[in-house]
């Protein structure tokens, strides 16, 4: 099965499995574009089989090599545009590999990524995604849609499909054509164009949250603050998430940052002044059943 | 199937082909394709207003052997000559060493072609980005590393860029990585980010301010290293026998060797 | 029922099948070697105790006690180590006391390798056996597995080889009893800067026909340097939510008190 996976579903730029001579083509011919889509391939039969027990700890826990992963992605549409909220905590097996990872993707000053699953698939990608949308400009001599931009990155990991690449990824934006355009965009070749969308391992925490308090007409100071406590809620209850919460909001002129701010604090302010969260208390007696 | 699960991400960190046949029912057995060996070792690099410090120890072990007690892990990378005297960038590689030594010569050639050409060094930043191209070219082949580029940036301010092996990688202030990443991450989060560190009567509880962030001075960042080695040399057996000390400053790159424990 | 319960047995093999780790003992990655001389026989090992490649305990005892006049130098399991000895220590004391004479060494040692050899290898120590009996003076090897050697010079252990190194250059026949403390000494050593599984201090046991003197900490190569930095915090550091102080007289409240005599305890090595 792996090994029909693997001829069939290998991108055809992948047909040359030799590494070493092309690699060094990048270094001396300066025309060859700097994101080449040559990948080195491990000398196997089943390169993915081999990536999987060499990578993947949930199907190998004693993996050599553990890529980041873990998170809490949110974004939804609203009269006011789009807001787009993430953790900022990545985690590699156990261990909290970093606590200040920026997981919106800054694609152009009006399109936005997000980043679910492995840091570098997402990173790389979208950046490459700013480099199609940019040609895109070029050509044309107009932005690209949302519509196309999210197209381009679902066809990308298509080719790609079956051979490990990990990202749950959502693409917002605002265009003359669409307006707010939000789509949803995973490694299996998933898009969907859609309202709201929570990703990540904190998921549905996020959701339990948002989809209780959302409405389209939700002003912009109430769509900031329900994605910020959205956000609270999933690092507060999933190990994976946490750190700092990154707040974007997305309008017809650009995006706009809105802080990135540590869950602390928030958490603290949240519990002592709205008086949420009373399932955590300081107190040392026992609660009697 | 759960290959075909609605969400990859969802069921916590996996691929989209999540189910894997552990044991296989014929009776062929396929030789493992295994090209790495842990070659352990530590390191470490924090930033400072105008200074970035790169550290490393020099074991290099195999198991329960020691290969040799003096292999550096910290490269000065992009100078023009073999010496590298005139280099503004470090590059500290751990995990695999020999995946870490055909990273350093082949980020190191990318800078020396850069530098060929246009006539001036590269830039940190650039060739963070450049570094994180190299590492996911090899995405389904990873090198086995944790790679930490560190220079002065545009500004002249301290820049510490960390990567995963396929190559994700952000800007900070202070990172550990390697065998004794886990011992001493934690006490740079501490003593360098001040997390978990709060001014003293500054407030009732929760109103308790948190220690002011500010860079360190160059003196006590050095010492912060020794003593973060000194540290894991005493807990973990894949660290010890040298400390290599890179030091990258507006006038050069300063190297030190200092001790460390050989047991 | 007396001996190794297993009731657990099944139900980890299949928890382990399901892919659950187990749990890592502690094993001693260990140099431990033995050497015969006019007179006596030397056993030394060294200090470090690992839990995968992080050092568990800096200051770890190997040589463990049999009778008077014989002691064990243990690798392998720790755990292992400790309750073998102990448990064929206190058989020999039984067997001692209803036979009215001294223990021999070959009768521990092949207590020893009986029990090791029942249970499989599955009892994870590897010891080397030394003493001095009405018989003469003796070394032993025994491994997990049952099988046991007879030899004038003995390592075991990872650092094995790199104490056997130190042997096979300097041995010779007919030593004196400094020779023997300190070519054991040196393989120790030996072990300790070469097997990543090895380090710390090196321990020495001496037995002769009259006494037995064990020197922990024999040599010392491997002091803890001292920070170059003060780590202490100011009062008030750490955020604090809650508290709530109890009192020494209170303490009876909580739990049973009972006043101790404070005994000699070896103290942990820490920051001042």
């Amino acid at each position: 099965m792996d090994t029909l996976v693997a001829r069939y579903s290998r991108p055809a730029a992948h047909q040359n499995e030799t590494f070493g001579a092309d690699q060094d083509e990048d270094l001396f011919n300066d025309m060859a574009p700097t994101l080449s889509l040559k990948f080195a391939m491990p000398p196997v039969a089943q390169p993915s089989a081999w990536l999987r027990a060499a990578t993947d700890d949930r199907s190998n826990p004693a993996c050599p090599i553990k890529i980041a992963h873990g998170t809490t992605t949110l974004a939804f549409r609203f009269q006011g545009g789009i807001i787009v909220a993430t953790d900022s905590r990545a985690t590699a097996g156990n261990w909290i590999a970093s606590q200040t990872v920026k997981k919106v993707i800054e694609i152009n000053n009006c399109l936005l990524g997000t980043m679910a699953g492995g840091a570098a698939d997402c990173q790389y990608w979208l950046a490459w995604l700013g480099m199609q949308c940019r040609l895109h400009e070029l050509r044309h001599k107009r932005r690209i849609s949302v519509a196309a931009a999210s197209k381009i990155l679902a066809n990308l990991v298509y080719q790609y499909k079956g051979m490990g690449l990990s990202m749950g990824t959502m693409c917002a934006g605002v265009t003359k054509e669409e307006g707010p355009a939000l789509y949803y965009i995973d490694s299996d070749g998933t898009r969907l164009p859609g309202n709201l969308f929570c990703v990540g391992s904190g998921q549905t925490f996020a959701y339990g949250v948002l989809d209780a308090e959302y409405r389209y007409d939700l002003t912009e100071e109430e769509a900031l603050a329900l994605g910020s406590r959205s956000i609270l809620a999933a690092t507060h209850r999933d190990a994976y998430s946490g750190g700092f919460i990154n707040l974007y909001h997305v309008k017809e002129d650009g995006w706009v940052k809105h802080g990135f701010s540590d869950t602390n604090p928030i958490f603290w302010k949240t519990k002592l002044e709205k008086g949420e969260f009373t399932n955590v208390t300081s107190q040392f007696e026992r609660i009697e059943r | 199937m759960a290959m075909f699960s609605q969400n990859p991400v969802l069921n916590g960190p996996n691929y989209s082909f999540a189910e894997v046949p552990r044991d296989r029912v014929d009776g062929l057995r396929e030789h493992r394709f295994n090209p790495y060996t842990d070659n352990g070792g530590s390191t470490l690099a924090i930033t400072g207003a105008d200074f970035a410090i790169v550290a490393g120890d020099t074991r290099l072990t195999s198991g329960y052997s020691i290969n040799t007690r003096y292999a550096p892990k910290v490269f000065k990378i992009g100078g023009t000559n073999s010496n590298q005297s005139d280099a503004t960038l470090l590059l500290s590689v751990v995990g695999y060493a020999a995946d870490g030594e055909a990273l350093k010569e082949r980020l190191d050639a990318v800078c020396k072609m850069y530098r060929y050409r246009h006539n001036k060094p590269m830039s940190v930043n650039a060739c963070a980005k450049r570094l994180s191209t190299i590492l996911y070219q090899k995405r389904f082949f990873p090198y086995y590393v944790h790679a930490i580029l560190a220079g002065l940036d545009e500004e002249g301010k301290g820049a510490v860029y960390s990567y995963d092996p396929v190559g994700s990688y952000e800007r900070e202030q202070c990172r550990a990585a390697g065998a004794a990443a886990s011992l001493i991450m934690p006490f740079l989060d501490n003593q360098v980010n001040f997390k978990n560190q709060y001014q003293p009567g500054s407030g009732e509880g929760h109103a308790l301010a948190e220690r002011e962030k500010a860079p360190l001075p160059r003196e006590e960042v050095e010492i912060l290293v020794k003593d973060a080695f000194d540290s894991a040399v005493e807990r973990h057996i894949e660290v010890g026998d040298g400390l290599q000390m890179m030091i990258i400053t507006s006038s050069g790159i300063e190297e030190k060797l200092l001790p460390l424990k050989k047991d | 029922m007396p001996g190794f319960d297993f009731s657990n047995y099944n139900r980890n093999a299949a928890l382990h099948a399901r892919g659950v780790p187990l749990p890592k003992a502690t094993s001693t990655g260990t140099t431990i070697v033995g050497c015969i001389f006019d007179g006596g026989v030397v056993i030394a090992a060294d200090t470090r105790a690992t839990s995968g490649p992080i050092v568990a305990d800096k200051n770890c005892e190997k040589l463990h006690y049999i009778s008077p006049q014989i002691w064990c130098a243990g690798a392998g399991t720790a755990a292992d180590t400790e309750f073998t000895t102990a448990l064929i220590s206190s058989q020999l004391e039984l067997h001692s006391l209803s036979t009215g004479r001294k223990p021999r060494v070959v009768t521990c040692m092949t207590l020893l390798k009986q029990h090791l050899f029942r249970y499989q290898g599955h009892i994870g120590a590897y010891l080397v056996v030394a003493g001095v009996d009405p018989t003469g003076t003796h070394l032993f090897t025994v491994h997990a597995h049952g099988s046991t050697d007879k030899l004038p010079y003995v390592t075991m252990g990872s650092g094995s080889l790199a104490a056997m190194s130190v042997f096979e250059t300097q041995w010779k026949p007919d030593c004196t009893q400094e020779d023997a403390m300190k070519l054991c000494s040196e393989a120790i050593q030996a072990g300790i800067f070469n097997d990543l599984g090895s380090g710390s201090n090196v321990d020495v046991a001496v037995i002769t026909a009259d006494k037995t003197t064990l020197h922990r900490g024999y040599v010392k190569p491997n002091e803890r340097s001292q920070k170059l930095k003060n780590y202490k915090f100011k009062r008030g550091t750490t955020a604090v939510l809650n508290e709530k102080i109890i009192t020494k007289d209170e303490i009876g409240k909580y739990v049973s008190v009972q006043e101790m005599p404070v005994a000699e305890v070896e103290k942990m090595d820490v920051d001042s």
